[in-house]
């Protein structure tokens, strides 16, 4: 009897053992379909990079200059979108988190002012098997040209100033390189949702008011107290031009306008209103 | 006759307390959980005014509400709890913005859920439950036999 009632204990234990190890293993099928199920649910994402406006339609200087831009190269490379979880901080900073990204390989130079004032942002390229799904992260960096228009500079910004009848071409050259990483794009629509077989864009956007500042800002606005203007490179044009990289820009004017402009070259990097993380590379 | 005029006044009186209650409040009441949302820009000046959207975790293309912050940059929302995820607030202004992801819910439950114990801790620690049951069982059956 007592044989008996244990092995019945037994068997009962084994049954719930098995229980519990079926529907565990169930569970485990079961995510590993979802997984495979999410990996071939892909769409084409678009990378974007957006001079805004400023770029493509000229505006005024905090210091009352009429600007106008001809070529605005930024040489962009390791330009990778995320499916960031948690969210990407950017005041946090760090590595972003994510299981899934889409990366475009290759180095790009892009001229933010090529076609008209109404023309659209630029198309930097595309991946067309991308895991559908919110990339709401995206990391680039701007690093020295190595051939094409903007060769031997991370950026190269020519164009046109005027003001009271007065004319100054500029070139203004950067060679420092810069890695970005950015959030969620922050703007009037939402980015970045890549539909099963749809196509979605991410943005890389360049806010060029920072050198400069904004007249329709006002001139107590952080934006234009950080700015350094156009003032410091009228100062020292000849003969109506200035062409100037920073390593000869140093020496030519004041350490307090060169300081502002240090200081606000890097924060050209943005997805769409929202600052990015940045670092000097 | 006396008995139709007591029924006539039981009636009147049970009626005269529906009459007292005809401009009552019927108050219920529900507890939710708000989400204030608090935007300063980096020198610590509020973005007043500012512009909120608000996207629920079920459709990130779409805005569940928009609102807009008041003077002191604050905005108040309440999720849908039956949205469990992450909710994703959008605050702009004249070319500044940002956007904060408010957990709600279903993390609760995720961090609740996560306690530590591994699947064959759990099988183990269950097993051993039950086999002191069984056990148990024998001992007081093994008494009486």
């Amino acid at each position: 009897m007592k044989k008996t009632v244990n092995l019945a204990a037994g068997i009962v234990l084994l049954l719930f053992l098995l229980a519990i190890s079926g529907c565990n293993s169930g569970a485990s099928d079961e995510t590993g379909q979802q997984a495979q199920q999410s990996a071939q649910k892909t769409g084409t994402l678009q990378f974007i990079a957006n001079g805004e406006d400023f770029v493509r339609q000229g505006f005024v200087s905090k210091d009352g200059w009429a600007i106008t831009f001809d070529h605005v190269y930024v040489n962009l490379s390791d330009i990778t979108a995320y499916q960031a979880d948690p969210p990407y901080d950017a005041h946090a900073g760090g590595a972003v988190q994510a299981q899934n990204k889409a990366a475009l390989a290759g180095t790009y130079t892009v001229d933010l002012a090529l076609g008209d004032e109404n023309a659209d942002p630029i198309l930097v390229g595309e991946v067309t098997d991308a895991v559908s799904g919110h990339y709401n992260a995206i990391s680039w960096k701007m690093i020295r040209a190595t051939e094409g228009p903007a060769e031997g500079y991370s950026m190269m910004i020519k164009g046109m100033a005027e003001k009271d009848g007065q004319t100054v071409d500029f070139t203004i050259k950067d060679e420092q390189e810069y890695l970005y990483t950015g959030g969620d794009y922050v703007g009037d629509e939402r980015k970045g949702v890549l539909q099963e077989g749809g196509t979605a864009n991410v943005e890389m956007t360049f806010h060029f008011d920072h050198i400069f500042g904004d007249a329709e800002t006002p001139l107590e606005d952080e934006l234009n107290t950080g700015a350094p203007g156009f003032k410091p490179f009228a100062s020292i044009a000849k003969n109506g031009r200035v062409d100037v990289d920073m390593a000869t820009l140093e020496s030519m004017i004041t350490q307090e306008d060169y300081q502002k402009l240090q200081a606000m070259l890097p924060t050209l990097g943005h997805v769409g209103e929202g600052h990015c993380n940045v670092e000097k590379l | 006759m006396k008995k139709i005029f007591i029924i006539f006044i039981t009636v009147l009186l049970m009626l005269w307390p529906v009459a007292a209650f005809a401009h009552g409040v019927d108050i219920n009441y529900q507890t939710k959980t708000a989400v204030e949302i608090v935007a300063k820009f980096d020198t610590g000046q509020p973005v007043s005014g500012a512009q909120v959207i608000v996207y629920a975790p079920d459709n990130p293309t779409e805005p569940w509400v928009t609102g807009k912050a008041d003077e002191n940059g604050r905005y108040i929302f309440t999720p849908d709890p039956s949205k469990p995820g992450t909710w994703d607030v959008q605050v702009r202004l004249a070319g500044h913005g940002g956007v904060v992801h408010v957990p709600v819910g279903g993390d609760n439950t995720a961090a609740s859920g996560s306690t530590g114990y591994g699947t064959i801790q759990i099988v183990v620690m269950s097993a051993c439950v039950i086999w002191g049951f069984i056990g148990t069982a024998l001992y007081f059956g093994r008494r009486k036999s």
